[in-house]
């Protein structure tokens, strides 16, 4: 038993090694070089709803190539590097282990959706990853995370200005709405958003049915929507269904008024149902593809110069906004940048200009939400894509 | 010291041992305190990777038990796992009790689905069984998203940190030895239950099951018993699940997941506890090892840049289980043993 | 009248959840396996009928030259994936189908891309109006080309040699192969025969839903329809699947308000669950008779 013994002891003197290189190897700024600068994003590129991921992080991508080819930031060139999860949150949180413990980045930009970012928030608050998720929920800003910042307008908001409009500006008699949505976080939340809103202006709401992501046959849900009398349709769900929907409704002669929210108002919806979106309004908040704005000019040269034919502009144009939001921040920062004070900078944003991609954007060491601002889409048949209908709108206080 | 190249046994005793020499009994050894020092040698992603695969190793050890050694094929391991994690959940979350309420109380639980499942599958064979218990899988999942006050439906479940002694175990390393312990109690109560008569009926039930009840082998107990204790493990495991996790949502556990653990088991071996273990770690690991090497590959040859997604991944795994069913049946237990009796029996080779 | 519009549009996409069985049962009466890899050949199908349209070939040729892509591909994964299974436990047979369905549906992800595509259908959009009841041209040719495959298998199975011969070889693999059938050939035309039948279902597929790699999720709701009419009945296989269709849709129809929504999805599950306390073997299938 002596020779244990004394290979234990061996065994200790080797971890001891160990544990003081691992600590220095912590001593040096996270990601960050005389001339470069690491940055990590975890985002779907695979599996069922990868369609939803790679636009941005195309876009994402881009933009920083883009500035890269202008000379970089203060000199420093940006590496981005992008963690696929299939938009499964263990795979999301094993990604962030991976990008801060072995790639050591600077920040990851987002991590990727609502459950990934829940199940993320004890690692971003411990290794100070400041970062935009990609998906609205209150608990992101409200209490206050000192890492996260929240952008685009939360579900709720923008099915509130949905109903605003339907209330003030929708000329139609004996309205009825009926709300299709998914049994997910945000169909949920779209739901009760309607309902509540709805109730306010004594706008019946005669109907609310269930259409799952992957739905093969929309027939149930559009009779029931016709036998209740719906002429305003209210959906809750990502594209695919809604494409599923609005082609059934056509096939049944049934044509509402229909709504969506962000991620289902994309051009796509127009190219894929033809006139079948004739009567489509969707909200975003994001600029459109067609804007004349300086933002979304520069979104069309940059996906020319690489090529690029996203499918989903809308998410293309928000992943370059993300990015440009983030190399603002690494700007601000100037020579000293790590962790704290790539935070610390991008709580300075007030208003900042994004040239018509996203509204104002301002961030205060106070608060990280979003602004509360939507923009209501509606879509052009022969121009084959989504025109604005308003310009940037809050709901109403009521 | 003589080299052994035969089994002399001379008592039941001795047949049943688990570490029989003293060569096992070093090996195991230095074996676990490698395992302590581990979080030392190793930045917070490998510990990381370790204590999922110790919830693995608990998930596939249970299902070993109900689909190696008595045969009933499951498809619907995972909403067991679920039933202890949210199980765990509230108990944890809701009404704040302490973790060694919240995993036994799950695994208990979840034996109760177990049995609840396991009886009326009784007379269920083979593929039935199989869409059975699938089925089973796809309506508990309907559950914990319909039944929202209870489960938080969509949202999914907070859960809180787990607190030994009055320290909160808040990082990788520390929940890292927690989890190791779990593990290894669970594992060595398997090891026991299979080598005991539990054991052997099993698998008397798994080869030839009206002949074992020809024998005095109760059919019944012995198939709900073996729900029963599979579940048991899985919802121990969805509970530990949860503590590494902080939050829980349906889509954890869908029937791509009982697929997974299924696979462990196959690649690792059917009803080979030591299988179970291997066939855990590899599912878990190789994913991330197969992202490593990819992505030093494309750090050496540029022209692979942006190739790799995870699509690679799963690619290989539906591969690597093809190839073990095609060329290695037996699993990577099948390969140890064979390691192993080379050792023993050199310089002969049988 | 509402109540036969759901029953009309419930028949229609039973009849898709038909042919999917029907590829599930030909496998199983004549190599005694679940195939579980059959919604991604159903995917895959559908793939390759997409990219040839896509490329310029005119729908009718395209349906053929699909099917033909489907025999071939049948014909190789048995050739590699189960022959050499051949004489192995159940257990391995479906794992290696797992494991298949697994490998084929990242492959398709990776060869075709992840993205949604549409497929253009030849139908024309305007629908059939008989009696008041709507009813789309593509749901009309599935219904008429699952009948005609159910006719067409049943006298296959019960009169042709080869039908025969596939029985035999599901029944007792040892015994066909001393009455001299050629099990090998006998598997490979199982396995192409039902990857064909995938390839309709494909084809019809994806003129009803939007395109992408979840397509062969699909396969998965027509697993009660499976079991329901039994693992070795053609009739069955399309009894079931209309059944499923039209729980479905009448679940959604009249419970999704009821309960809470969600309804339409589980019920087929949770109807498969009951159906097997009752008839461990499914409404219409033989019972296994073991010996020790």
């Amino acid at each position: 038993m002596g020779k244990l013994g004394r290979s234990a002891r061996m065994t200790l003197w080797v971890c001891m090694v160990f544990l003081l290189s691992a600590g220095l190897a912590l001593a040096a700024g996270r990601g960050v070089t005389d001339d470069s600068v690491k940055m990590g994003f975890v985002l779907v590129k695979t599996g069922p709803v990868a369609a939803l991921g790679i636009p941005q992080g195309d876009g994402m991508v881009d933009y920083m190539n883009y500035i890269n080819e202008k000379g970089g930031i203060n000199g420093r060139k940006v590496e981005m590097l992008w963690e696929d999860d299939g938009f499964q949150a263990p795979k999301s949180v094993a990604a962030v282990k991976k990008l801060i413990s072995r790639d050591k980045v600077l920040t990851i930009m987002t991590t990727g959706g609502t459950n990934q970012t829940i199940a993320n928030m004890k690692n971003i608050k411990r290794y100070k990853i400041a970062n935009i998720p990609n998906a609205m929920a209150l608990e992101f800003f409200d209490p206050l995370h000192p890492y996260i910042f929240a952008l685009g307008a939360l579900y709720e908001w923008q099915y509130q200005v949905i109903v605003d409009y339907i209330n003030d500006d929708l000329k139609m008699k004996d309205k009825k709405i009926g709300v299709v949505y998914t049994r997910k976080e945000y169909g949920k939340k779209g739901l009760d958003a309607v309902k509540k809103r709805a109730a306010k202006y004594n706008i019946p709401v005669v109907a609310e049915l269930v259409m799952p992501t992957g739905a093969v046959d929309a027939s149930s849900q559009v009779l029931a929507l016709q036998k209740a009398g719906a002429n305003i349709v209210i959906t809750c769900d990502v594209l695919p269904p809604i494409i599923s929907f609005l082609k059934t409704a056509e096939k049944y002669n049934y044509w509402p008024q229909v709504f969506g929210f962000n991620w289902a108002t994309d051009d796509l919806l127009v190219k894929a149902c033809g006139p079948a979106a004739k009567n489509y309004i969707g909200s975003g908040f994001v600029g459109s593809w067609t804007d004349d704005t300086p933002g979304i000019k520069l979104v069309r040269e940059i996906a020319k110069k690489y090529n690029r034919k996203p499918k989903l502009t809308s998410l293309y144009i928000g992943g370059i906004g993300v990015s440009m939001l983030f190399a603002e921040a690494i700007k601000r920062a100037g020579k000293d940048l790590n962790p704290d004070t790539l935070k610390n900078s991008l709580e300075t944003l007030r208003d900042f200009d994004t040239g018509g991609i996203f509204p104002p954007v301002t961030y205060t060491p106070k608060s990280h939400a979003p602004a509360k601002k939507v923009k209501l889409y509606k879509t052009d048949v022969e121009k084959k894509c989504l025109v604005p209908l308003t310009g940037w709108r809050s709901p109403k206080d009521l | 010291m003589a080299i052994r190249s035969k089994t002399f046994c001379e008592s039941y005793h001795e047949d049943i041992k688990l570490l029989d020499t003293i060569w096992s009994k070093c090996w195991m050894g230095l074996f676990v305190v490698g395992l302590l020092f581990l979080p030392y040698i190793s930045d917070s992603y490998i510990v990381y990777m370790v204590n999922l695969s110790c919830i693995a190793v608990v998930a596939s050890v249970g299902l070993n038990i109900l689909t190696g050694l008595t045969g009933q094929i499951s498809l619907g391991h995972a909403a067991f796992l679920a039933i202890g994690a949210y199980t765990a959940a509230i108990l944890g979350e809701g009404l704040g009790m302490p973790f060694w309420i919240t995993l036994p109380a799950g695994g208990l639980v979840s034996a109760a689905a177990g049995i609840l499942v396991g009886i009326p599958c009784l007379r269920l064979k083979g593929l039935y069984l199989a869409m059975a218990t699938m089925s089973f899988g796809v309506m508990v999942e309907y559950v914990l998203i319909t039944w929202g006050s209870l489960t938080g439906g969509e949202r999914g479940m907070y859960m809180p940190e787990v607190t030994v002694l009055g320290h909160t175990l808040d990082t990788d390393e520390s929940m890292y030895y927690f989890l190791l312990c779990i593990a290894t109690l669970m594992i060595i109560a398997a090891k026991n239950i299979v080598r005991t008569r539990v054991g052997r009926a099993f698998i008397a039930v798994r080869d030839r099951d009206i002949a074992a009840e020809v024998m005095g082998v109760n059919l019944t107990g012995y198939k709900v018993m073996a729900f029963a204790l599979s579940s048991f493990y899985a919802g121990v495991a969805g509970g530990m699940y949860a503590y590494v996790m902080g939050h829980i949502h349906p889509e954890h556990f869908t029937l791509m997941s009982s697929v997974e653990y299924m696979a462990m088991i196959v690649i690792g071996g059917l009803g080979s506890i030591l299988g179970s273990i291997f066939g855990a770690i590899f599912i878990v690991v190789v994913p991330e090892g197969i992202k490593l090497l990819a992505q030093g590959i494309e750090s050496v040859i540029p022209a692979m840049q942006g190739r790799y997604d995870e699509e690679w991944n799963i690619a290989v795994f539906g591969l690597l289980i093809m190839l073990f069913l095609i060329f290695e049946p037996g699993g990577l237990n099948a390969i140890w043993q064979r390691i192993k009796t080379g050792f023993k029996n050199w310089p002969f080779t049988y | 009248m509402y109540f036969l519009e759901l029953l009309v549009s419930g028949i229609a996409v039973g009849s898709l959840y038909a042919l999917i069985a029907m590829g599930f049962v030909l496998i199983y009466k004549g190599t005694g396996v679940i195939n579980f890899a059959q919604g991604e050949v159903i995917m895959v199908a559908a793939f390759i009928a997409y990219y040839l349209v896509r490329f310029g070939v005119p729908f009718w040729l395209a349906v053929p030259l699909t099917l033909v892509a489907s025999a071939l591909l049948g014909g190789l994964t048995e050739r590699l994936v189960i022959r050499p299974l051949l004489g192995e436990p159940v257990f391995s047979v479906v794992m290696i189908t797992i494991g298949l369905s697994i490998f084929l549906r990242s492959m398709a992800g990776i060869i075709f891309g992840h993205h949604n595509y549409v497929f253009p259908s030849p139908f024309p959009v305007e629908p059939l109006h008989v009696g008041g009841i709507v009813l789309s041209h593509n749901h009309l040719w599935s219904m008429i080309i699952s009948f005609s495959l159910m006719l067409l298998f049943f006298f296959f199975f019960k009169f042709s040699r080869l039908g025969l011969g596939m029985r035999a070889t599901a029944n007792d693999q040892d015994t066909a192969t001393l009455m001299g059938i050629n099990i090998k050939r006998v598997y490979a035309l199982t396995w192409g025969i039902s990857f064909v039948v995938a390839g309709l279902a494909g084809v019809g597929l994806a003129n009803v839903m939007v395109l992408n790699v979840g397509l062969a999720f699909v396969a998965i709701s027509a697993f009660p329809a499976v079991i329901l009419g039994g693992l070795e009945s053609i009739p069955g296989a399309i009894i079931g699947g209309l059944t499923i269709g039209i729980l479905e849709n009448m679940a959604g129809g009249y419970l999704d308000q009821l309960v809470g929504g969600g309804i339409k999805d589980v019920t087929p599950f949770a109807v498969l669950f009951l159906v097997l306390m009752i008839k461990p073997y499914g409404l219409f299938g033989t019972k296994e008779v073991e010996r020790v």
